[in-house]
């Protein structure tokens, strides 16, 4: 019995030690569920500095907000034209990132993706967060705030870093015999003259990417007159067939004869590259360029307000959109980042207010003298006028007008045109 | 080999070593099955899930293509113009009709194209009026989202041919203005999704099948004809109400086999793969053939082997078997000779020992038997007379008493006494007080025969009447002390017989002063206690000298074992003969 008893036990501990040494279990791991949320957005590196757009504050707020939220940011070489083209058809195939930046220098776009409900209305995320209402200067705000009072774009908190004047390379103005960044339009012609005399081109345009340099120093010729300025605060023009399209026509023509060559059929990188290379002396463009402008070149640049002290500035093209059709929770990771995107902003601004002149260089010193020293703001004919005068009847009839293939009047004649088709597509 | 012949030791090794191969085996075939069951299983199902999964980013790519097509589409500038206010003219509408012919997506039978103004675009000879089109099910289908591309499975409304189809179909929405979208439509062939299986080389055995997002089976591949029970089904179909996307079923084991499933994240189409059952076990099963195959020759050859040692084993101890059993008792001869270098060897060499042995015995056996035959007819013949004897001395005692005759008197009365205590009613076993009595009349009339020539002391420390000893043990020590002892003295000679316990141990000696014994004699005899029993009386082969001793010796080891000590000593003025018993002598125990 006992050896039976055995025999059992010695079978029974064989079959145990079979079965369990069969019952490898795979060792499954549990992974941690991620819980980071994911907030995809399309950025620009310039192509003209290779530098990344707004990467400071992506990098911040990502580390801020680590393991929790995270900007998922598709670094893309394109020009400005190439990234608003790009927009439009990632709308179209429902492709569109959870941030749009710069939305509103589209307008008739901007106007779409609201009718079409594509992007969020921000309004309960900023009126009802009072840290971040209180944070965005009310001029700023008004800027954002659609005429029924509903907001789709969320403003940085100030206009400090809005403005565009015109950058000048002092050592051609010197080697000109010019001491000084003209005040008035008259010495802007003068000093143009002057610099072309002595073989220096004075200015870099160009009519590819909406020609919006170029319409930058016409539409600041235009803001010279109180007429001027009536007319560039009027939202959708009704008609260009007026003394004030007319000038503009003029001013376009008058200005391209200070250009490069170059300038016609190229984009602002063109026209960049040949300012921060020493062969042209200005350039107009706003605040963000200030960081953008080569070591090797900067102490010859210098910043100035428009002729007439004017400074370029419309808050609401710096207004970034949240695209509707995420889930609420990226959505409220969206507005997160934005929030914290204006108070960035003000942080930046108090840095560098608070900074000493004589740490700064000599171009952020010129930027906060301009700001500072009141200079006229006026708006930014680019959310004023209709997208099709900006999109296509500038990059086809500048060059007309500058080659004398159409008159003045021919111009300001396809500049109504424009608004007769933006009106019908409308 | 037939087991009818093989010996019962060499039957009982084999059954045991079948027996144990067979639990072994059995054991390892279980091992095996659980273990090749879970894992070739297991590497079958890995199999099928790669191919699950290689199939589901299939699908993945054909949507990607399908969305890439037309998104295409949907940027083209015309396409774009064509949502615009202004009519398209009709040479741009011929060749916007035109477009959707070539664009690079396989497997479109049919397409249609409607703008915002109710212009419909399709192959020239489709004619498609906008009212069917209005009337569609796919137009709703489709304004559920903004621009995503949509897999829609539906019956062909839309061309009539009355089938369920795919339609692959978008909004086209104006990129520049806020304009009511058109709609981008594409009508696949069947082909579109079966090529998805044809360009995999392991489906032959399975089911493969796509469900749309409503649990409506788009295509099934299913080469074999397998048949799925309802509940099988149901839970296919129930996969589209599942969640997540890429494999969202893993290895679920159905009644049928197992399922694995893969959702195209945007169409929400899922790729699904029903594993039956047979191809699941089809590697297990035919690995255990093979298995059991090895386990038979192994059987075979294990056999074979345990036959052969068995038999180099039992052999021998057939032979001693064989032997033992033809041994009649009479003929000594059949002694074995085994040369295995184990065990046996000695087994072989102790059975001749033991045969060797049992001769001598039974030899001697047969001697004492003829002694002891010899001994019972004189005894027979004695028990006749002592009777008479013992009358007749009474008749001479009582002779003597009237002639007064005193030393007559206690010489007969000493005659009866030994003659008494030696019969002892046949008994061997006395007390040691019988013994002694014995002992003591032997010497009194040794004492009347030979006048003055010793005197005897008895010192009996124990109690003489409740200890036990094997009769006549000493009277023949006293007879050998007397006649060897004193034979060179005329008197001043003395007997002592002492009696005590020593250690448990009950003790008698027996002392004379006269001549010492002879050494060797005395070293011979003490040796005796290292001598067989039948050995003993070869020791003194002239029967002339030490008859006495070795009678006793016998006797005492007979009755005692080999624990009993005999042995003499030699004293200054003297030989004293000492007897250790093993035992204090408190019970009486017959031989």
């Amino acid at each position: 019995m006992r050896s039976k008893r055995k025999c059992l036990v010695i079978f029974s501990v064989i079959i145990s030690l079979i079965l369990g040494g069969c019952s490898g279990k795979k060792n499954i791991q549990n992974e941690k569920d991620q819980k980071e949320i994911k907030i995809p957005v399309i950025l620009t590196i310039d192509p003209s500095t290779g530098k990344k757009n707004e990467e400071e504050v992506i990098n911040a707020f990502n580390k801020r907000y680590k393991e929790k939220y995270y900007i998922d940011v598709k670094w893309v070489l394109q020009t400005e034209e190439e990234y608003r083209t790009n927009l439009k058809k990632l709308n179209v195939t429902d492709k569109l990132p959870a941030i749009i930046p710069g939305i509103r220098l589209l307008p008739s776009y901007y106007q779409l993706m609201i009718h079409d409900q594509r992007i969020e209305e921000l309004s309960s995320y900023i009126k009802e967060d009072e840290e971040w209402r209180n944070i965005i200067e009310p001029s700023v705000l008004q800027a954002c705030t659609e005429p029924n009072g509903s907001i789709f774009l969320a403003p940085l908190s100030t206009a400090f870093f809005s403005c565009s004047g015109v950058f000048w390379n002092e050592r051609l103005f010197r080697q000109a015999g010019i001491e000084e960044f003209p005040k008035t339009w008259e010495e802007f012609w003068t000093c143009c003259e002057k610099l072309k005399n002595n073989g220096i081109t004075p200015l870099a345009l160009h009519t590819e990417g909406t020609a919006w340099a170029p319409m930058l120093f016409a539409t600041a010729e235009l803001a010279d007159s109180q007429r001027g300025i009536e007319f560039l605060n009027t939202l959708y023009p009704e008609s260009y067939q007026n003394e004030n399209g007319f000038q503009l026509a003029h001013t376009l023509k008058r200005l391209f004869q200070y250009t490069t060559e170059d300038a016609m059929y190229n984009d602002f990188d063109v026209s960049y590259q040949n300012f921060v290379s020493g062969k042209v002396a200005m350039i107009p463009n706003g605040y963000w360029m200030i960081d953008q402008i080569p070591s090797s070149v900067v102490e010859d640049m210098r910043f100035a307000p428009f002729p007439g002290n004017k400074l370029i500035s419309s808050p609401e093209t710096f207004g970034w959109a949240i695209v509707s059709t995420y889930s609420e929770e990226v959505k409220k990771g969206a507005a997160l980042f934005l929030k914290y995107r204006a108070m960035f902003n003000l942080q930046q601004k108090e840095k560098v207010l608070q900074m000493k002149p004589e740490n700064n260089s000599r171009l952020l010193n010129d930027y906060m003298k301009a700001y500072t020293e009141k200079s006229q703001i006026i708006p930014n004919y680019q959310v004023k006028w209709n997208s099709v005068l900006q999109e296509e009847t500038f990059g086809e009839y500048i060059p007309k007008l500058i080659k004398n293939q159409i008159t003045e009047e021919e111009f300001v004649l396809k500049a109504d045109r424009s608004i007769e088709q933006y009106e019908k597509e409308r | 080999m037939k087991l009818q012949k093989i010996s019962g030791l060499q039957r009982k090794f084999l059954l045991n070593i079948i027996g144990l191969l067979a639990l072994a085996l059995l054991l390892s075939s279980i091992g095996v099955w659980i273990y090749m069951s879970k894992n070739m299983s297991g590497v079958v199902l890995d199999k099928y899930e790669f191919l699950t999964e290689k199939m589901g980013i299939d699908l993945d790519r054909l949507y990607k293509k399908s969305e890439e097509v037309t998104a295409n589409c949907i940027t083209d500038k015309n396409i774009q113009k064509s949502l615009q206010t202004e009519e398209l003219s009709e040479q741009e509408k011929s060749a916007l009709s035109k477009y959707f012919a070539y664009i690079e997506l396989d497997d479109v039978t049919e397409y249609c194209y409607v703008d915002n103004k109710q212009n419909v675009y399709t192959k020239s000879y489709s004619a498609l009026p906008y009212e069917e089109f209005e009337k569609s099910k796919i137009k709703e289908k489709l304004q559920s989202n903004y621009a995503k591309t949509n897999w829609i499975f539906q019956e062909d409304d839309l061309f009539h041919s009355g089938k369920k189809t795919l339609f692959i179909g978008r909004n086209v929405h104006s990129m520049e203005y806020k304009h009511e979208p058109g709609i981008l439509l594409f009508k696949m062939e069947e082909q579109y999704l079966k090529k998805i299986v044809q360009q995999e080389k392991e489906t032959k055995d399975i089911i493969i099948g796509i469900l749309d997002n409503n649990g409506q089976i788009c295509m099934q591949f299913n080469p074999k004809k397998i048949s799925l029970n309802v509940h099988d089904k149901e839970r296919i179909l129930a996969l589209s109400k599942s969640k997540g996307k890429g494999i969202i079923t893993d290895g679920e084991r159905l009644q049928g086999g197992i399922l694995q499933a893969y959702r195209q994240k945007e169409s929400g189409f899922i790729l699904y793969t029903l594993v039956p059952n047979d191809v699941l076990n089809n590697g297990t099963i035919q690995i255990i053939l093979v298995l059991l195959g090895i386990y038979f020759v192994v059987i075979l050859i294990a056999l074979q082997i345990s036959f052969y040692i068995s038999k180099k084993f039992t052999k021998p101890i057939l032979m001693i078997s064989k032997e033992m059993e033809q041994f009649d008792g009479n003929d000594f001869s059949h002694t074995v000779h085994i040369e295995t270098n184990t065990e046996l060897d000695k087994i072989g060499n102790s059975y001749n020992e033991m045969l060797y042995n049992i001769k001598n015995l039974l030899q001697e056996v047969k001697k004492q038997e003829k002694e002891l035959r010899t001994s019972e007819l004189n005894m027979l013949m004695n028990q006749i007379k002592p009777h008479f004897l013992y009358n007749t001395l009474d008749t001479i005692y009582m002779l003597a008493r009237i002639n007064g005759e005193k030393t007559t008197m206690k010489m007969i009365q000493s005659l009866s006494t030994y003659l008494r205590l030696s019969l002892s009613k046949g008994n061997d076993i006395v007390t040691v007080a019988d013994e002694l009595e014995n002992v003591r009349s032997y010497m009194e009339i040794l004492q009347i025969r030979n006048r003055g020539l010793f005197e005897y002391e008895i010192d009996c420390q124990i109690k003489e009447k409740e200890r036990w000893i094997l009769k006549l043990i000493l009277q023949p020590l006293v007879e050998n002390a007397i006649k060897y002892g004193l034979s060179e003295i005329e008197e001043g000679g003395l007997i002592r017989i002492e009696v005590k316990e020593i250690s448990s141990r009950l003790t008698f000696s027996v002392y004379n002063n006269g001549a010492s014994i002879d050494p060797i004699v005395a070293d011979k005899i003490n040796a005796l206690a290292e001598v067989p029993i039948v050995e003993l009386k070869n020791v003194f082969p002239d029967k002339k000298h030490g008859y006495g001793v070795i009678n006793i010796i016998t006797r005492l080891r007979l009755k005692y074992g080999d624990e009993v000590k005999f042995y003499y000593e030699l004293q200054k003025n003297g030989t004293k003969c000492i007897i250790q018993l093993p035992e204090s002598g408190n019970d009486k125990d017959e031989i």
